[in-house]
């Protein structure tokens, strides 16, 4: 009886591990949103306070209150005015985000929070709970997945708008898609909104795709757009000789050849295949900065739940007489049997068992079988 | 948890209480007044000017000073949650086994939102695979010629067949519950008799039992004590309970014997029969998983009792990981998880035979072998007990040959 107690016990601060990204995310859109209303403030301030501190000199210095300082100052204060204003209308946008990130990690924390009211495992409300727990990470694995409308849907459905990350996932998967199309257009603004954030990213995401430009200019083989592409790796690319060398040396030599050449590196350089690899480095680079895990939830929930599951049984050439138990109220099919897992757990290891189990009153037949 | 609690209404507080705003407002009000001054008496520009800078960079600090507040706010939240989450790394790549298996998971989906009774959201799942998919193709194609045919032929998302199955499961059960309409999954029983019957399935009785009942109290939901419409009931009883023969009739012995006590049912014997709380319920739950196990399914969506399942398996694997890490140690049985993980009772799915003598569970090449004492041990122990010849049962005093030993399928 106590070991059946252990087993059920619920112990909610360790079983909210697959539960980080879901106050973690809010917590990073919260950082770099407020991080954008103090850069808009700073910059209004730098240029508010000095300029009023020249235009005070100023008037003291000449004294003089002829016609044209005096419009000078008025257009001044207009344009401090106008920007103050622009400032505003920014900082209301802002805040209004702000407010809508923080209700839904009002909205998480609550959903946490109800693991904590649930005392055991087999209680009702850990299932209800669990459910919804799947029904978030079937969400967040159909958006990995690019399935953006099905996970729109479900989620709606489900009523759990608030705990899966539709906006985030669906804005990357925008810019993934225009990667696939060979488009860096949105990719590099992306890394615009995002500078600050990715200095401290060990992937340089921001010279792959300049590097990109960079070839796709050379490609065409025409004389003005290869001195546009020197140009262009002058402006962008030498910038990183630091770190990055060897790859500008690289894209020199591009200059050279042709887009059919065999010769490697360049042959790679030039392949097509580099878009998907800008498009993977993108989702990375992506999910690093908001602290996402690289591998969707439902993965790493389920192969650790197979492999609990999963008995030598599951995959035995002969069907195990429990599986297809024919008592009516008895246990149900078990789940990796069943054919929707059995496949996907083939390869997985099966549970550590380190007591028997058997129902108490088994019989063995004639012919081996047990019954019980 | 509480603390994160804290931290957070402390940041929301601040955010509802944010003067931020305000403070911006102030100051376009004071470079607006001094604008309309110097507009009004130009002769005052340079005192206006003079006077400007100090209330702006005031009112300036101020919107500082709120924005830092907000900042600690954030930074305490930051922190509790990086307390929440201490010792708990997020869930690496090692543990996804599962990454080159897309279409398996995608169909596994699929089979849940269909199994949910998510009918459209499985239509939009399965089209923008086969939109992706077709996408793949194309650019495949478009790049090389190279055997795109036999990549993509191994999609198995589920039929329409089966689709079709889970669609009128859901009407029975709908008007099974919402309408208390037992006649669908009557006649769904009836057609399916044979293999009902063949698993032993007691649901055709059960449906009808309550059918029985439900016309004796009239179709309506409150049991009541006055004598119900007793004759609908047993004229449904003459209609349909002799097909059940022999096998059921001790039970239609007492739903009809209840027949007698019709003034006062509810202090009658059979009471239990006639007033279940909980018997439209337990029928519609029979009902899924013969449906389900007809269609060689389980009853509950594998989906959700793996992902449950996995949920309260990661703590142990993932602390596990980090002790294998920091001694370096390699994990030995490959086709076995290392440690046991202790999953509610509900789990477990199928017996399991643990050798007693070697402590190795069954497998199909060490299967379980019973010795004429009835005491069981895995072929492997027994070999290496008997050496081939006669040996002590290590349980008991009884001595048997290795030969005289069965294997036993659990």
């Amino acid at each position: 009886m106590a070991a059946e107690l252990t087993s059920i016990k619920l112990n909610p601060e360790s079983h909210i591990i697959l539960d980080q990204p879901l106050l973690r995310l809010p917590n990073d859109l919260a950082r770099r949103n407020f991080k954008s209303v103090q850069r808009a403030v700073e910059r209004e301030e730098k240029y508010i306070l000095p300029t009023l501190l020249e235009m005070n000199y100023g008037s003291l210095l000449e004294e003089s209150e002829s016609e044209s300082t005096q419009e000078q100052t008025l257009s001044t204060l207009d344009n401090m005015l106008s920007r103050m204003q622009g400032l505003k209308r920014k900082m209301q946008t802002l805040q209004e985000e702000e407010k809508r990130i923080q209700t839904q990690s009002r909205k998480r924390i609550q959903h946490l929070e109800t693991l904590h009211k649930i005392p055991t495992l087999a209680d009702v409300k850990y299932d209800q709970w669990s459910r919804v727990r799947l029904d978030r990470l079937l969400v967040d694995h159909m958006l990995r997945s690019g399935y953006s409308e099905s996970a729109k849907q479900l989620a709606e459905e489900r009523g759990i708008e608030d705990l899966v990350d539709l906006g985030v996932f669906m804005q990357c998967q925008r810019v993934v898609e225009s990667l696939r199309r060979g488009e860096t257009k949105e990719a590099l603004q992306w890394c615009g909104e995002n500078k600050a954030a990715l200095k401290k990213s060990q992937h340089n995401l921001e010279f792959e795709l300049r590097l990109q430009q960079y070839i796709e200019l050379v490609r065409s083989q025409d004389q003005t757009k290869k001195i546009e592409a020197i140009a262009h790796a002058k402006k962008y690319l030498v910038t990183n000789q630091e770190t990055q060398n060897k790859e500008i040396m690289r894209a020199a030599g591009m200059l050279v050849f042709t887009q059919d050449t065999r010769a490697e590196p360049y042959q790679t350089l030039f392949s097509t295949e580099r878009w998907k690899y800008l498009s993977d480095l993108f989702i990375k680079t992506h999910h690093e900065l908001l602290s996402l895990p690289s591998q969707p939830l439902l993965h790493i929930a389920l192969s650790a739940g197979l492999s609990a599951l999963k008995t030598p049984l599951c995959h035995s050439a002969h069907t195990s007489t429990s599986s297809n138990s024919s008592s009516s109220m008895g246990s149900s099919v078990c789940p990796i049997c069943s054919t929707e897992l059995n496949d996907l757990a083939r390869k997985m290891p099966y549970a550590h068992h380190s007591k028997s189990y058997v129902a108490g009153d088994s019989i063995v037949l004639p012919n081996g079988r047990v019954y019980s | 948890m509480d603390l994160v609690q804290k931290e957070h209404e402390r940041v929301l507080r601040r955010l509802k209480a944010s003067h931020v705003l305000k403070n911006v407002q102030s100051t376009i009000d004071i470079l607006q007044s001094a604008r309309d001054n110097i507009a009004a008496d130009p002769s005052q520009t340079a005192a206006t000017m003079a006077k400007l800078h100090n209330p702006v960079k005031h009112s300036f600090d101020n919107i500082n000073d709120s924005l830092k507040e907000t900042h600690s706010g954030l930074n305490k939240y930051t922190k509790s949650l990086d307390k929440l989450f201490k010792d708990r790394p997020l869930p690496s790549s090692e543990l996804d086994a599962l990454s080159n298996q897309e279409q398996l998971i995608n169909r596994a989906i699929a089979m849940h939102l269909l199994r949910e009774g998510q009918f459209s959201v499985a239509a939009t799942f399965l089209s923008e695979i086969t939109d992706q998919k077709s996408m793949l193709e194309e650019e495949i194609v478009s790049r090389s010629n190279l055997q795109t045919s036999n990549l993509f032929n191994i999609d198995e998302v589920p039929s329409t067949e089966i689709r079709k199955q889970f669609a009128s499961m859901y009407y029975i059960l709908h008007e099974l519950k919402e309408k208390r309409n037992l006649l669908p999954a009557i006649e769904w029983s009836r057609e399916n008799r044979e293999s009902l019957a063949a698993r032993g399935s007691n649901l055709e009785f059960e449906l009808c039992r309550l059918q029985y009942v439900w016309l004796y109290y009239n179709k309506s939901l409150e049991p009541t004590d006055s004598p119900g419409n007793w004759q609908a009931a047993v004229n449904y009883a003459r209609q349909e309970f002799q097909s059940f023969g022999p096998r059921y009739l001790p039970e239609i012995q007492k739903l009809l014997g209840a027949m007698a006590f019709i003034p006062n049912i509810q202090g009658s014997p059979y009471a239990a029969t006639f007033n279940n709380p909980t018997a439209w319920e337990d029928v519609s739950q029979s009902f899924t998983r013969e449906f389900c196990s007809l269609l060689g399914l389980s009853a509950d969506s594998p989906l959700y009792i793996a992902a449950t399942a996995g949920a309260i398996a990661l703590p142990t694997l993932l602390k596990l990981q980090t002790i294998m890490k920091a001694k370096r140690t390699e994990w030995t049985t490959e086709n076995e998880l290392p440690v046991e993980i202790s999953l509610p009772p509900s789990y477990l799915f199928h017996s399991v035979f643990v050798c007693p003598v070697s402590k190795e569970q069954a497998t199909d090449e060490n299967p379980p072998m019973m010795m004429p004492c009835g005491h069981v041990i895995a072929e492997e122990s027994l070999k290496r007990l008997s050496k081939g010849g006669r040996f002590k049962c290590p349980y008991c005093p009884n001595e048997s040959h290795c030969k005289d030993a069965r294997k036993i399928f659990l």
